[in-house]
């Protein structure tokens, strides 16, 4: 899987500093980014619906401690 | 949700990967942005559209139970507010031009043409954290999932509970919503299924456990349930606080578990109750149980998206559609391909702890191909506001839903406190900690010239800091806020009353705004910090840490009390699932260690430690030295059986870690006491979930025994397991399970109430006696060698040690406490100080090296920067006060005061502001008053006392 520069479907360059990717915006992937960011990396977080939040906001409390999920 | 306001992250929503190339550090991908019709910079969330839209179509938040318009935002407290159109279902397409919310907004933020856009980024390392899919229970019609309308998942049944979900928290059964007296929950749907239609083959992990907590919850809701069934193979508590949490539930007397798989579920067709069809496995009767409403437990499935997402990242998924993980490591975290990281249930089904777990030790791992991309932080540039003039405070009411409106009258809450003086505004909002709720605060700050707030909301232990960070970021002192808890101390613990916990609400946010009144500014401070790790311990957790640190170019020392690294490691053969060999995984990790620059420091130990995050000054056998950050990584140790099943009398009934030295030693032939045996019976749980000796399950136990039984069966030896529940929840532990089982294991069920017998003669057991439930029958099984399955226990003189040195909390069970059980599995409430391993509870081999790389991801956290922020509200002496007692000195858990001599040459307290907790202990011992506590000064206090007892005898 490569994919070349010439095929013109390389959108144009920006200036955004190299960083680390994480593709999902579930609790995983938000403690992640918050690791990464909080170290000075940037992170760029993909999250293919919506919102962030991923399953953990449909919760209601849990367990063991029964604590509110949002 | 801190995620979205965090400087140093971008976040894409409604995205996707679409390209990506190169090589570990040198990484370029693209990442597409698919259209929300909306600008991003412009919509405000005020939800007007989604008022002018006509459509409605069923709420995917809400599992499909609500409705929702076709331009809307997904749920209260979504990051980012952006709304967005959902074009499939708008009415602005080529037949027809509904062009509503276009027409509505007043910021022109709707575009019916936008085509999204494509971002390329340059990127070190990738962490992919994709979820999972909740499987279709409609797949199995024999449950009637979607044809019987009291048949419902346990997402629905999350949402059904939540006071903000579909029904407001009204628990009601779907088909006449009266609340259900009755409730049978399934287990393992589509999880650990024989044959095509069950789904899964694999444990779902998660199940057991949130079928429990439904049930806690429902008894909550409601107190006169009649019964509460759950339909069960194994109970798997395996985790922290689980079996404990599972004892618990069992003092609920509605609360039955039988054990047994239903067959079907039918549908009385007049009443509509549901009748469940089972054979209860302890009794072998056929039962048919009927109930008012059923809830399936779905399990969980790969995510979709995986497998395009491995297409483009040019990695492989296995049989289930799960991420292959690179087992060399003995680590969960590794793809086969360089630079690219799994972490929670992308690459096996994991509970919310260890995923967090795992999404910190991702960050590690991908940390290494990033450290040197570390950004300049610039402060941020904010204008403090004006607070000079006569006090004006703003009152913010929180509704939480209905957590709070639900019993509190809101209305009459806002009126009380209008008319309380220098309260120039009062405002309420459903969710005040949503996007939403952060900007009303910001636009009435500015709006009224606010100088002091009051949120009267939920607990300031979750949310205060959000709130202080919004007042921050507008330029209020974010000491300048008092938040008053009207939720946990009002609706929740006064539900039954609600007039009185209104009445009480309003006291509070009396004695909130009295406060207020006298709140002053505080500054943080910083202090230099030495930008090191000192790890504690070398078995996989603390050498785990140690590498991924050293890697990041960060100043590394390990200790270990032993001779040698490597730790348990070097007692085992091979290492479930992947059977990787133990020893071979050891040897890499410290030749690793060998060449990194990590100061590796054996047959030490710990003297002292004293100071404070940033600077301690740590004293061992080996010399002494400065660290800034702390990882304990100690270990736990193995419990030793007494007299249990005779093992003080016979010599062949031994330990699992004795069959497992063993095994090590024979190459190829197993031969125990000189020949090789014939039947070998394991009894589990020995140690483990015992009230009388350690309530938690050991949580390895099982794995290891079922990799021990297939070793011996592939030499021909019989073997019989005896078991309460077979846990086996780790990646590809139901999958060995199976294995085992096809292979001729014998598994047998005992209770706690009749446990299995052992009889020999001399010093030779010969026989197991086992009632087998379903039989009814004893049955004797001739042995050869009987394997105790051991569980973990804390290792109470390093735990004990390390306690009193740092003042990390040691919880029930004897292993150190975590800042939180679920969101801070590796942080302690010592600041600087981590947990990695079986320190913190029992714990396999890849989840203790997934935790040493998330608390080497925590430990990066402060030491990538040369400073740390001290926290203002602590205690300050005026030392012109203080006649050096020296009271405050000794009653300090936290050796912050100190008496010294002062510029004007006579003795006084000072207080350490880096170690100073703020707890007030000295504040009110301090026999002359000298000390004050910064944010709870006597001024404070007493004005809320005042308030309080105004007006009352």
């Amino acid at each position: 899987m490569s994919f070349q520069h010439k095929d013109n479907a390389m959108p144009q360059k920006n200036n955004r500093e190299k960083g680390v990717l994480v593709i999902g915006g579930g609790i995983t992937g938000i403690q992640a980014a918050l690791d990464l960011a909080s170290s000075r990396i940037k992170v760029y977080l993909v999250e293919k619906s919506p919102s962030l939040g991923g399953r953990m906001a449909q919760l209601d409390k849990t367990f063991p401690t029964m604590d509110c999920s949002i | 949700m801190d995620a979205g306001r965090h400087p140093n992250i971008e976040v894409f929503t409604n995205s996707e990967l679409v390209k990506f190339s190169g090589n570990a550090g040198n990484f370029r991908a693209v990442v597409k942005k698919h259209p929300r019709y909306i600008d991003e910079n412009l919509c405000t969330g005020c939800g007007v559209c989604t008022d002018s839209c006509p459509v409605a179509v069923p709420n995917e938040f809400e599992v499909g139970m609500g409705a929702r318009k076709a331009i809307y935002s997904p749920f209260p407290q979504a990051v980012p507010n952006t709304y967005i159109i959902d074009r499939q279902n708008c009415l602005n397409n080529d037949f027809l031009v509904c062009s509503n919310c276009q027409d509505v907004c007043d910021r022109n933020a709707v575009n019916y043409d936008d085509t999204g856009e494509e971002i390329e980024i340059e990127i070190g390392s990738v962490v992919v954290a994709t979820g999972f899919d909740v499987y279709d229970a409609s797949a199995i019609p024999s449950y009637g999932y979607g044809r019987y309308e009291n048949v419902m998942t346990n997402m629905e049944m999350e949402r059904v509970l939540n006071s903000s979900g579909p029904t407001q928290g009204h628990f009601v059964r779907p088909s006449d919503k009266k609340s259900p007296k009755k409730i049978a929950f399934i287990q393992c749907v589509g999880s650990r299924g024989e044959g095509k239609e069950a789904g899964c083959q694999y444990c779902s992990r998660f199940c057991c456990m949130n079928a429990i907590k439904d049930c806690m919850l429902v008894k909550q809701h409601e107190p006169d349930i009649e019964e509460l069934t759950v339909f069960f193979i194994d109970i798997r508590a395996a985790g922290k606080g689980f079996e404990e949490f599972y004892q618990r539930s069992l003092d609920i007397p509605e609360l039955n578990y039988v054990r047994g798989r239903p067959s079907k579920i039918v549908e009385d067709s007049e009443t509509k109750d549901i009748i469940v069809f089972v054979e209860n496995g302890e009794t072998g009767e056929i039962n048919h149980v009927r109930v008012d409403m059923a809830v399936l437990s779905t399990g969980a499935m790969a995510s979709e998206s995986n497998k395009g997402l491995a297409e483009i990242l040019g990695v492989e998924l296995d049989e289930n559609n799960f991420f292959n993980i690179d087992t060399k490591y003995g680590s969960p975290l590794h793809t086969v391909k360089e630079g690219i990281f799994v972490c929670g249930c992308a690459a096996g089904i994991n509970d919310i702890s260890d995923s967090v777990s795992q999404g910190s030790g991702a960050a590690a791992e991908a940390e290494r191909f990033a450290s040197k991309l570390r950004i300049e932080e610039k402060p941020r540039e904010i204008k403090e506001l004006d607070i000079s003039g006569p006090l004006r405070i703003g009152v913010f009411l929180c509704h939480c839903g209905i957590n709070i409106a639900g019993v509190i009258d809101i209305p009459s809450l806002q009126e009380e406190a209008e008319k309380i003086p220098d309260v120039v505004h009062v405002e309420k909002n459903v969710f005040m900690c949503s996007d939403e709720g952060q900007r009303l605060i910001q636009e009435k700050i500015v709006e009224y010239k606010l100088n002091r707030v009051v949120i009267a909301a939920c607990t300031p232990r979750t949310h205060e800091p959000i709130f202080r960070e919004n007042c921050e970021l507008i330029g209020l002192n974010p000491y300048l806020l008092e938040m008053v808890n009207i939720r946990d101390q009002c609706s929740w613990v006064h539900a039954s009353v609600p007039e009185m916990a209104t009445l009480k609400a309003k006291d509070l946010i009396k004695m909130g705004v009295a406060k207020a009144r006298y709140l002053q500014p505080l500054y943080k401070s910083s202090i230099p910090i030495n930008q090191s790790v000192l790890v504690i311990g070398g078995g996989v957790a603390g050498m785990r840490a140690a590498l991924d640190l050293d890697a990041q170019a960060f100043r590394v020392t390990l200790i270990e009390k032993e001779g040698r690294l490597g730790g348990r490691l070097n007692n085992l053969t091979k290492v479930y699932p992947a059977n990787l060999n133990a020893v071979e995984l050891a040897r890499t990790m410290v030749e690793r260690l060998q060449a990194s620059r990590v100061e590796v420091m054996v047959s030490t130990e710990i003297t002292s430690i004293t100071g404070y995050i940033g600077n301690f000054d740590v004293a061992t056998t080996n010399g002494n030295f400065k660290t800034g950050t702390i990882v304990m990584a100690t270990g736990s140790d193995v419990y030793k059986p007494e007299t249990e099943y005779g093992y003080d009398k016979y010599d062949n009934v031994i330990t699992n870690q004795e069959l497992e030295n063993i095994l090590n030693d024979s190459r190829g032939k197993i031969i125990i006491n000189g020949k090789t045996p014939e039947t070998v019976v394991f009894i589990q749980c020995i140690g483990s979930r015992d009230p009388e000796k350690n309530a938690y399950c050991s949580r390895y136990c099982c794995p290891t025994t079922i990799k021990q039984a297939i070793r011996l069966r592939e030499a021909s030896i019989n073997v019989v397991v005896l078991h309460r529940d077979m846990r086996t929840v780790g990646a590809k532990a139901e999958e060995q399970y199976r294995h085992a089982r096809s292979l001729g294991v014998k598994f047998i069920r005992y209770t706690p109430e009749r446990l299995p017998e052992v009889t020999g003669k001399d010093k030779n057991a010969d026989s197991v006696k086992i009632l087998e439930l379903a039989l009814n029958r004893i049955l004797e099984v001739p042995v050869d060698l009987v394997t105790l399955a051991c569980g973990m226990v804390p290792n109470k003189e390093s735990t004990g040690k390390l306690h009193d040195i740092l003042k990390v909390s040691i919880g029930a069970d004897g292993f150190f406490m975590e800042s939180n059980a679920k969101l801070g599995p590796v942080e302690t409430t010592s600041e600087g100080v981590f947990l990695a391993g079986c320190v913190s509870g029992p714990k396999d081999i890849s989840d203790s090296i997934a935790q040493g790389s998330a608390a080497a991801a925590k430990a990066a956290r402060f030491i990538a920067r040369d400073t740390v922020e001290l926290e203002p509200t602590t205690s300050t002496v005026n030392q012109a006060l203080c006649r050096a007692c020296g009271l405050c000195v000794d009653i300090c858990d936290y050796h912050a005061p100190a008496l010294v001599m002062t510029d004007s040459g006579y003795m006084a307290a000072e207080i350490n502001q880096a170690l100073c907790k703020g707890c007030g202990t000295c504040t009110s011992w301090c026999p002359t008053g000298a000390i004050t506590s910064l944010h709870f000064t006597d001024d404070q206090i007493n004005a809320m006392m005042d308030v309080l007892l105004a007006g009352k005898e």
